[in-house]
């Protein structure tokens, strides 16, 4: 083929935030720092000129440190936050994203919160309805969904969360380090789902931390370090060189310890 | 794509919120929705008290009636105002979830209220039957005035909304002014009260209001809610006529004098006509430069705590 269609196509982009210097919470703190002349801010780049494009059916990993884009890029494509220049398209409807912690309100039920989350996908309360047997039962969450979300453990939420995004049937996936959550069972249980997801023709983004699951679940890999792509190819060289770079990085690390306590 | 069109694809999530926003509010509570219901009753038993038991002797006869007309719209009003400096803070965790148009969290708080109002209405309209005030076909009228006030009160709703997602001062300055705001439009008072009041000049700030009494009417009229709380009035006392005083044989000759000042005022020095259309001006500009700040807002509120 000559052309093939991208689902994903991410030009250039770059994401600036502003971090506060100190906190700065109310109007009166806001106005003295003003007429101090300081701006209060200091200005960071989150994302530098990232560009890829992507595959329907493709399931692709994000590796890097901490503070390195990697959140701030998914939370691009699921149009949460929004690039300071570049341009992201993307095809399709996308899942709100999968991260650990949020997304629920913790005083509706389960059920209710199922409802609101499908209809953030775009699903009518019917359509919901005849998806909710098995949102539940994937879920294995039967007898608690008429409770309130904050009775129930991580774990509980987790799945929960996991059931909806992967029975409303989005086009695009975006997975936050929730990858490795759940008991034994549950893991294995969506890690099918996830493959059988893949290979319906969905496009899956998958943050995480651990290597090894990358590596198994998706063929291509894109390391992010300070913003910038490092590397954007397959996950077995991706990950390789990543953890050669964290080793490299560690040593020096741990020969410039050694100098400093040295006696001068 | 127009922020309209889009609300309209995801009007689904707008009214899970609504119905969402509904059940919460009185979550946790034994008598639940009812609450939407005895609230407002029970607000207009403590006036019924203040001005019944310890303040006796007003002279309208129907005088809970032009309390209650009075108070209906502004509970919807001050109500949304307040709950918008809530509504971005409150619903972070679905903000940083998920992509919908943001426009969604100020609507859904102004529909909820609006809910709330029906229901505030029909406890009126039971009231007004024991009370034996006649209930026609004029209480249709309402709803122009109810439009006014949900324009404007969407124009206030995304402005504050958007500033509250950055500062917590606004919704404390929002409640207490919201407090200053309920006695400067006529619910405790009839609206000729205010307009027929004459201000001695004496200390400088008596004097000051004194030589500028006639500006403060006429901005006294043009506040959109002194508008609409006057034609809920007009709707529902005066069978929809802008006249707000009547003239008959049975009054003292005294009585008599007073009305046909009261009545000169309203319909000489104060042609509502100008008003109502300076007040939709108002809203109007309140609602888009409201939604206009709002939208240059809400890409950054997932970026906040």
């Amino acid at each position: 083929m000559s052309a093939t269609v991208s689902v994903i196509e991410v030009r250039d982009v770059w994401k600036k935030y502003r971090r506060p210097h100190q906190e700065v919470n109310s109007l009166k703190e806001g106005l003295v720092a003003f007429l101090r002349g300081q701006s209060g801010y200091e200005e960071f780049w989150a994302l530098k000129g990232v560009s890829f494009s992507v595959e329907p059916g493709e399931a692709i990993g994000v590796v890097g440190p901490n503070g390195s884009g990697k959140s701030t890029l998914l939370g691009l494509m699921a149009r949460v936050l929004k690039q300071t220049s570049g341009a992201i398209k993307v095809e399709g409807r996308v899942c709100p994203l999968l991260e650990l912690g949020t997304g629920f309100h913790v005083e509706l039920t389960g059920r209710e919160n199922v409802y609101l989350n499908a209809s953030l996908l775009g699903l009518g309360n019917r359509e919901t309805s005849r998806r909710y047997p098995d949102i539940v039962d994937f879920a294995e969450l039967g007898d608690v969904m008429g409770a309130p979300v904050k009775t129930y453990s991580t774990g509980m939420v987790i799945r929960l969360g996991f059931s909806i995004a992967v029975h409303l049937d989005p086009d695009v996936l975006l997975i936050d380090e929730v990858l490795s959550v759940g008991d034994e069972h549950f893991q294995r249980k969506s890690f099918q789902r996830l493959l059988d997801f893949k290979r319906a023709g969905k496009t899956i983004f998958v943050v995480s931390h651990n290597l090894d699951a990358v590596k198994q679940f998706c063929e291509r890999s894109i390391w992010l370090d300070r913003g910038w792509v490092i590397k954007d190819t397959d996950s077995e060289e991706v990950v390789a060189k990543y953890r050669a770079a964290v080793e490299t990085w560690e040593r020096s690390l741990e020969e410039a310890r050694a100098r400093d306590a040295r006696p001068s | 794509m127009s922020e309209f069109s889009e609300v309209l694809r995801y009007r689904e999530v707008l009214w899970n919120l609504v119905r969402r926003n509904l059940k919460v509010r009185y979550k946790n509570s034994v008598l639940g929705f009812a609450w939407s219901l005895l609230n407002p009753l029970l607000q207009i038993g403590v006036w019924w008290f203040l001005f019944k038991v310890i303040l006796p002797g007003r002279g309208e006869a129907n005088f809970m009636a032009i309390l209650v007309t009075g108070f209906l719209p502004w509970l919807f009003f001050s109500q949304t105002v307040l709950d918008s400096t809530a509504c971005v803070t409150q619903e972070m965790a679905l903000i940083k979830k998920a992509y919908f148009p943001r426009t969604i969290l100020p609507l859904s708080v102004l529909l909820s209220n609006l809910i709330h109002l029906g229901f505030a209405f029909i406890v009126m309209i039971g009231l007004f039957i024991f009370w034996r005030v006649d209930v026609n076909i004029h209480y249709l009228l309402v709803i122009p005035s109810t439009l006014l006030l949900v324009i404007f009160a969407y124009g206030l709703s995304t402005m504050l909304a958007a500033w509250s997602a950055f500062y917590a001062d606004v919704k404390f300055i929002v409640s207490n002014l919201l407090g200053l705001w309920f006695f400067l439009v006529p619910i405790l008072y009839p609206l000729y009260t205010a307009l027929g009041a004459d201000r001695p000049a004496g200390n400088w700030l008596e004097t000051l209001i004194h030589h500028s009494l006639s500006t403060i009417k006429h901005l006294y009229l043009l506040d959109p809610v002194t508008i609409v709380i006057v034609g809920y009035r007009s709707a529902l006392l005066h069978g929809g006529q802008p006249i707000v005083v009547t003239i008959t044989d049975n009054m003292t000759k005294l009585e008599q004098q007073d009305a046909l000042i009261k009545q000169a005022v309203l319909r000489a020095e104060y042609p509502m006509l100008p008003y109502v259309i300076g007040a939709v001006i108002i809203s109007l500009a309140a609602a888009i430069i409201g939604h206009w700040i709002y939208q240059r807002k809400a890409g950054q509120f997932a970026e906040q705590g």
